[in-house]
Formats: structure tokens, sequence, C-alpha cells
């Protein structure tokens, strides 16, 4: 890779001589599946061929976690930041962790997904829904309430928000709707239902046929029945909790001018198809769903107040990991 | 017979051990070069465990905001989380000890003392569970063992579909862990077995005794040191287990005290470690404890044999059939299902798809050829494991010699601090180092973190105890007069431990660089938490697969890694059929 470079450059000169492309290298600390992340990186290199990506992938949770303990001693070696939720990137706002970026290109992204102070971009949209083993099941569930049925509830597996940051904003936004409630978990968890750990481990439980339904982001179940695993996915009627997966710079990072460049690669057209082939909801209002997937506006998005979800975080993981375990 | 022979053995191994460290300690005290050693190894074992462990317990003790300076560790320890992760840890603990006793006692058994064809395949696969990361172990037996499985369907005995993986429970933990620590027991059981001399047998044999007699009566009170020793080598393990808990016990609600670590601090952030510091100081009080049993074992009961030929085996005659039988059985149950759990895994396209020659791809292995990350991983892995294992090797001679040969004090208190990073969590280790070597360390102004470094600065601490407790055992069960004869004779200290020592000590300490390289090379925990982009490890590869519900991947990725590691093993093997007997494991006699 490193030796490839000067040829690298050397064809890039010829093709853009006169702007003075960003080079050097970047660090990435991000959430998304390593294969994708490998693509992604693949892709934004066509378009700034001098920067070297690496790419550190974790759960959102213990991502932030390395992070906390970075900052505690001193430095983190990351430049940029691609996690789930907009949630964990407000907690790193408001330590002062990122960087204002002020002339980010967020032409036809809606604004509620982008920060005011102009520190984070939502770059996707995650909806977490149901996923159930179709040779295990003869009825698919269509709402949230279908979960709560004992022999149901019996065979349920759901990612834990001590691992995913996608399952922090899932548990808090079903626990902020009143027909819901933390009364939901309770009855799942009375009538035999489990948390594992990231989405990963839901997927994995129900594609094997050891538990028959599953609370997971789509991506990762309509991927998994592409792929050819015999399970298959709902949208709830009663509602999605949805997720931004934005992206941010790091406050400090020592290539600005790279980190610039990711962020505008992040928010362009070539990234947002790239993300649709991935199977993740566009940000781009004007651009279609992945194939298969509904239309993003005929879901009904359950709402979320962040800054009570915020406030609640510890609170809510207590609760989560005393009716669950760990 | 075999009563006076114990008598008569040991008081002349206490008396002459006795002399050998008194007299010894005398004969350093004023020499420069001992000291400089000595602190060599200091610096070696406080930066490479210690002293990062000290700074992360001291946050566990250091005074709250208010000056209620226990009352973190008073709150964590009262809360029901913790007491319910205790009591789990202990029973699933004791239980995964019994469990690895039994099948590892009677696995040496067979194979150190009846002739049997294929001893040496028979041991490898024995030792196979030290090949395989736990998780992914855990993910073979998974496979095996739920309702979807390819091998209990075949005979009718899987579970429903839907139904919860027997695996998911306690029980499953310490049956797992159990297979996990196994070769703990065998290794010690075996390496005992093979120092029994064969003129002792002989004589029993002359005297009329049957195999089964002299098994009981000799054998067995002549390696039970050996079995505690290992025994309790594999409680401190399964004390400290990450893997087997994190994949079973998280979603059978069974929490032992390093998932509980290892969930608070990835739900909470390092907020709380100091409460989570709290905890490991209760695994290090339990791992303490074992430890000084084993101490108390080997020191108390271990007997020093005269060398020459050592005893190869009964010939069982027409028995060895049913032997090799009952073996073969148990062993393919145990170590050859999961791996085929594995490898049917790896082929098909997806979890989900049957297993079947119209399904089986090479999709998964295709793609990880395809992932750069992937192969960096296995080179970052080999290196960093071969570097840690020859280094502590050689840091297990000169420790090991000074401590117990020449009774150096220090030197024994550093084998004694040298547990700390073997005992506690990985995940803890792995905190400790990054609160200890983020910034730029000081006078040089380089920060290691973030480089491959710091994993080697992990690996060193982690793994330094499986070296040099096998060296020290042989320092234990050995005849000191060689060494004594050197020093009576006026030969320095450098020139006993290079050319008395080490070429006595080098087939052990090799033995414990093996096993150390095998459980390097898949190594997760400590990885997990300090690998850095571009310096990724095999085992951080296949658990992010995985936990991506990539497990097809994560399989994919697992054959691989075992294929290597079982060619490096080959080529071993050959290169190590000139070596003494007993220096790879698996050739033990």
């Amino acid at each position: 890779m490193r030796f490839a470079t000067p040829l690298i450059l050397a064809a890039a000169s010829v093709t853009t001589p006169a702007i003075a492309d960003p080079s050097g290298e970047i660090t990435v600390y991000t959430s998304q599946p390593q294969e994708q992340m490998a693509l992604v990186v693949e892709a934004f290199n066509k378009d700034y061929p001098d920067v070297e990506v690496e790419i550190f992938r974790t759960g959102t949770t213990e991502l932030m976690s390395k992070l906390q303990a970075e900052f505690a001693a001193g430095s983190t070696p990351a430049d940029i930041l691609l996690i789930a939720d907009a949630v964990a990137m407000t907690q790193l706002k408001n330590d002062d962790r990122l960087l204002a970026y002020e002339d980010a290109p967020v032409e036809g992204i809606p604004e509620d997904v982008i920060d005011p102070n102009m520190t984070f971009f939502g770059t996707k949209l995650i909806t977490t829904g149901i996923v159930y083993n179709t040779g295990m099941v003869e009825t698919a569930p269509t709402s949230w309430d279908d979960l709560r049925a004992a022999d149901v509830a019996g065979s349920l597996i759901m990612p834990s928000p001590l691992y995913s940051g996608a399952a922090v904003i899932h548990v808090g936004t079903m626990v902020q709707q009143p027909e819901f409630g933390w009364g939901f978990y309770e009855e799942l968890a009375e009538n035999g239902a489990v948390a594992g750990q990231g989405n990963g481990t839901v997927i994995e439980a129900v594609a094997r046929g050891e538990k028959a339904y599953g609370i997971i982001i789509e991506y990762m179940a309509m991927n998994a029945k592409a792929d050819g695993s015999p399970v298959d996915f709902v949208w709830p009627d009663q509602g999605v909790s949805a997720i931004t997966q934005p992206v941010a710079i790091v406050n400090g990072t020592d290539n600005e001018e790279a980190a610039k460049a990711f962020v505008d690669w992040q928010l362009s057209q070539a990234a947002q198809e790239q993300s649709v082939g991935q199977g993740y909801f566009p940000i781009l209002s004007d651009m279609s769903a992945p194939e298969g997937y509904p239309a993003l506006d005929s879901l009904n998005i359950l709402p979320l107040d962040a800054d009570q979800l915020m406030a609640d975080d510890q609170a809510n993981k207590e609760q989560f990991a005393e009716l669950f375990g760990g | 017979m075999p009563t006076s022979l114990w008598l008569t053995i040991r008081p002349i191994k206490s008396s002459s051990l006795n002399f050998s460290a008194a007299d010894t300690r005398r004969d350093i005290t004023g020499r420069g070069g001992v000291h400089l050693i000595v602190a060599l190894l200091a610096v070696c074992v406080l930066l490479t465990g210690a002293w990062p462990l000290i700074r992360l317990f001291a946050l566990s003790i250091a005074p709250g905001e208010e000056g209620q300076i226990l009352g973190l560790m008073r709150d964590t320890l009262s809360g029901r989380g913790f007491q319910r992760a205790f009591w789990n840890t202990l029973s699933a603990s004791v239980g995964s000890v019994l469990v690895s006793t039994v099948i590892g006692v009677a696995l040496a058994f067979a194979t150190g003392l009846s002739r049997i064809p294929g001893r040496t395949l028979i041991s490898f696969l024995a030792l196979s569970p030290l090949l395989i990361p736990s998780q992914i172990m855990a993910l073979a037996w998974i496979e095996l063992m739920g309702s979807g499985s390819p091998v209990l369907s075949v005979i009718g005995l899987a579970p429903a579909p839907g139904s919860r993986n027997p695996l998911y429970s306690g029980a499953g933990v310490a049956w797992l862990m159990g297979l996990e620590h196994m070769p703990l027991v065998f290794i010690a059981v075996r390496a005992s077995l093979s120092s029994i001399p064969a003129d002792l047998i002989e004589a029993a044999r002359i005297a009329g005794s049957p195999p089964g007699r002299i098994t009981r009566r000799i054998v067995l009170p002549l390696v039970l040191p050996a079995i505690g020793a290992g025994a309790v080598l594999a409680f401190a393990a399964a004390i400290g287990n990450f893997g087997v808990p994190a994949l079973l016990g998280i979603p059978g609600r069974f929490s032992v005290l390093t998932t509980l670590i290892y969930q608070r601090l990835n739900g909470f952030g390092p907020d709380v470690i100091g409460s989570v510091a709290a905890i490991a100081l209760v695994l290090v009080f339990l791992a303490a404890i074992a430890l000084l049993l084993r101490q108390i074992i080997l020191r108390g009961f271990a007997v020093p044999l005269p060398s020459g030929a050592c005893f190869s085996g009964f010939d069982m005659g027409r028995g060895k059939w049913a032997i090799m039988a009952l073996l073969w059985l148990g062993l393919i149950w145990l170590s050859v299902l999961p791996i085929i759990a594995l490898v049917t895994t790896a082929l098909i396209p997806a979890l989900g798809v049957p297993f079947g020659l119209d399904t089986a791809s090479l999709k998964n292995f295709t793609e990880i050829m395809a992932n750069p990350a992937l192969g960096r991983a296995f080179v970052n892995s080999f290196s960093l494991a071969g570097i840690a294992a020859m280094v502590s090797a050689a840091i297990s001679i000169l420790l090991g010699w000074l401590a117990f040969t020449a009774g150096n004090r220090a030197a024994r208190l550093l084998s004694w601090l040298a547990d700390a990073a073997f005992v506690v969590p990985g995940t803890v280790l792995a905190l400790a180092m990054i609160l200890v070597y983020l910034r730029p360390l000081p006078v040089i102004g380089i920060s290691v973190y973030g480089t491959a470094a710091i994993l080697l600065i992990a690996y060193l601490g982690r793994f330094l105890p499986m070296a040099l407790r096998p060296v020290e055992a042989t320092i234990a069960a050995s005849d000191p007069t060689l060494d004594e004869a050197a020093r009576v004779a006026g030969i320095g200290i450098t020139r006993r431990i290079v050319f008395v020592a080490a070429p006595a000590l080098a087939p052990t300490a090799m033995a414990g660089a093996m096993l150390i390289f095998m459980t390097a090379i898949n190594e997760l925990t400590l990885s997990a938490l300090l690998w850095s982009a571009g310096q990724e490890t095999i085992g951080v590869q296949i658990f992010s697969m995985q936990y991506e519900g990539n497990s097809t991947g994560a399989a994919a990725l697992s054959v691989m890694s075992l294929a290597l590691v079982g060619l490096l093993v080959i080529v071993t093997d050959r290169l190590g059929r000139r070596l003494p007997p007993g220096t790879l494991p698996w050739r033990a006699g």
C-alpha cells in the first residue's frame, strides 16, 4: 500500500494538476462492519488517492469507552468518528471533543440529522425492527406488541445497549413511548426474552434457528436474507427507532484537511450510493431506499427526546442490565 | 515397596534444597552481576504487568470525592450483580476443574502409561484446545449442540428447533472451560509421568506387581503433585477465562466476574474503572489463593527422581485395542467433531443454510483473501506471538534460576509478581496498559500506544508465567547437585546459568515458549482493547467478524488460522525430533 502511493500520486497529478490534494494518514474510529469499511476506503481513495485511511472498528459503546480512556490519558489517534448514534456524538460535542466544520457540504441533507454547531452530520438512516426465522415462524409478527406473547418472547433475542449504539437509541426510544415504557421490557424479560451482545449476536441466533425472533437493525437482517439465510425482516407498523450514523472530526486532529475530505466524501452522492448498496437508507432525501426496503417516508419513525435520553443514558443501561443480566 | 521408596526419596530432596538455597544465597551476595540481571528482570516484570496493575488498583482504593476511602469497593462488592457473578465464578471454575482433571488425567495416563500406537497424534489432539481460541471453540460447540446441529440431528439427539442451546448455562460454561483448560492438567501429568524412571517400574514388575497395582501404588503417588498443580492452574485459568463465559454465559444470563468487568467497562466507560478494579482485586485474590496452594503442593510434595532411562509405558497386550477405541471415541467427540462443525460453518454461504455438497462454497475464504487487513493480521499475530514466546523463554530460565536455584529474594518476589499479569482478566490488564502507556514515555518521549509495542508489552506480561512456571517446576523437581558442584568448583554465576542451568532448563523453557506461541497467536482479550488501526491481530479479526454477525467469515478465518498453526506444529515437530523428550508437549516420552 505504502509503496504504491508514489505511483498513484503520479497518476493523480496528471489528471488534477492544479489542486493540492489532501494527503497523509487519517484514522477512522467506526462501528460499521469492517468488510463494508474496506469498500468505503477503496471508494474514498478513488477520489482522494493520497490519503491513507486506517480503520479501527468496534461496537459504539465499546468505542466510546476506548475514546474516554484515551481522552483521560491525554490524546487519541482518532481523526474521524463514524459511529451509530447522535447521542454519543452529542456527549462528545459537549465535552468539546469535536471540531466544528462550518463549510461542510450539507446540501440536500435534512436539517434534523445535522448538528446545529456543525460538529457532526448524519450519513445514513438505520432503523430497528423485527427479524424472524422463516423456517420456524408461520405467521410473521407485524407489531412490537406481537412480541409480548409468551411463546414469542420466550424465543426472542435482542441486542444490549451495553454493547450496541443502535440498541442504546432503540431502548431509549421505546421506553420514552407511553404505550411501551419499561413495562414492555419487563414483560419481555418475564416471558423469557434474552439479550445478546451487539446486533451480530441477534442475527446469529435467529439465522441458526436458536431463536425464532430478534430485535435488530434492518440491514443486518436484510443482508443475511440476501445471502440466503432463512430470515425475514419486518418494520413494525407501530413505528421504528432510527439512528443516523453521524460522521465527525475529532478536535485536535493532526490532519484536518484529509479529515474534512473524508467528511465531504461521506456526504457525497457516491458515498450515498455505496451505502444504499450496502443496505442502508440514504440520508439524501431525493434518493430511493435499497431494493426490497419500504420507502422511508412510508415508515413511522418513533419520536425521540434526545436530551432526555442523554440524561437517562446511564439509568437506562442499568435498568436494562437489571432486567436482562450483565 | 512404593511407600518405602517415597520415604527414602523425600528427605534427600528437602535437605538438599534447603542447603542449596541458603548456601547459594550467601555465595551471591555482593556480586554486582547478579544485581544487574535482577534489576533488568525487575524492569521487565514491572513494566509488563505489575506497575500498570498497581496503578489500576490504586484507583480502586483511592479516596472518593468526599474522602470515603473504601466506599467504592464496599459498594461494588455488596452489589447484587457482583455477588451473583462471584458465586457463578466459583461454581463454574470448580466444575471446570473437575472436567479438566478427569479428562486430562485420563488422557495423560492412557497415553503415558500404555504403549499404544499413534500416541503422538493422540497427545496432539489432547492439546488441541490450546490451539483453538476460546471464542471459536465456543462457537464450534454451539454448532455442535444447537438445534441445527449437523452431527446430532443425524443420530436424532439434536434439541428441537427454537429450544435453548443447553450450552447457554452455568454447566455449559463449566464444561467448555474445563475442556479448554484440560491441556494444563494433561501437560503437567504427562511431564511428570515421563520423568518416572524405568528402573522403578521394572523393580516393581520384578517383584510381581501387575500394571494396575503399579499405577495405583507407585505412579499415582508420584504424579499426584502434578495432578494437583495442574488442577490448581486450571482453576486459576478458569477464574480468569473470558472467551467462554462471554459467548455462553452472556446469552445464558450466567455472568461471571470477567464478563461483569467487560460488560461494565463497555457499557459505562472509564468512569467505572475504579469499581471494575475492585472486582479485579477479588479475582486476583482468588487466583493468589490458587497459586499459593500450587506452591504448597509443589514445594511440599514434589519428588525429585533420579535421572536415567524413563518409563515408556506398559505393553497392554490385547487390552490396548479397548483403550484405543475408548480414547479415539472420546477424542473424536471432544476435538474432532467441533472442528468439523467449524469447517462446515466456514463452507456455508450464510448462517442457517444447511451444509451440503450443493450449498458448500469457498465464498467466505475468497472474501477473506480479498481483505488486506486480514493478511496484515496474520503477520502481526505471528510476529507478536513469536517474539513474546522467545523472550519469555529466556526470561524464564534467568528468573527461575535466580529465584529458585540461587535463592535470590528479589528474584523470588519478581517471579511471584509475574503472576499478577497472568491472573487478572485480560481486559483489566489491557486497561492498565492504556492507563500507563498512552502518554509518551518519560525521557525518550515516544508513545508506545497505537504501535505494536504495547501489544508486545502486554503479551510479555500476560504469558511469561506459562514458561516460567514449568521452568520453576523443573527446577523444584530436579537434582540441585550439578549446580552445587559447579559452585563448589568456583564457577561464576553467569557461566553456571549459561552452561549448567540453561541446557538443563532449555527443553522445558522451549515447551513453554511453544505453549505461549500457540496461545498468543489467537489471543483476543488483550488485543481487543489494545489493537489500533494497522495493528490488528487474528483474534481481533475473528472476534469482530463474529460480533458483526458474520460468523461464517469468522469460521473461515479460524480454519485458516488453525491450518497455519497446524502447519507450524508439524514443522516444529520435525525439527523437534532431535530435541530431548519433553521439549514438545505432545512428544513427552
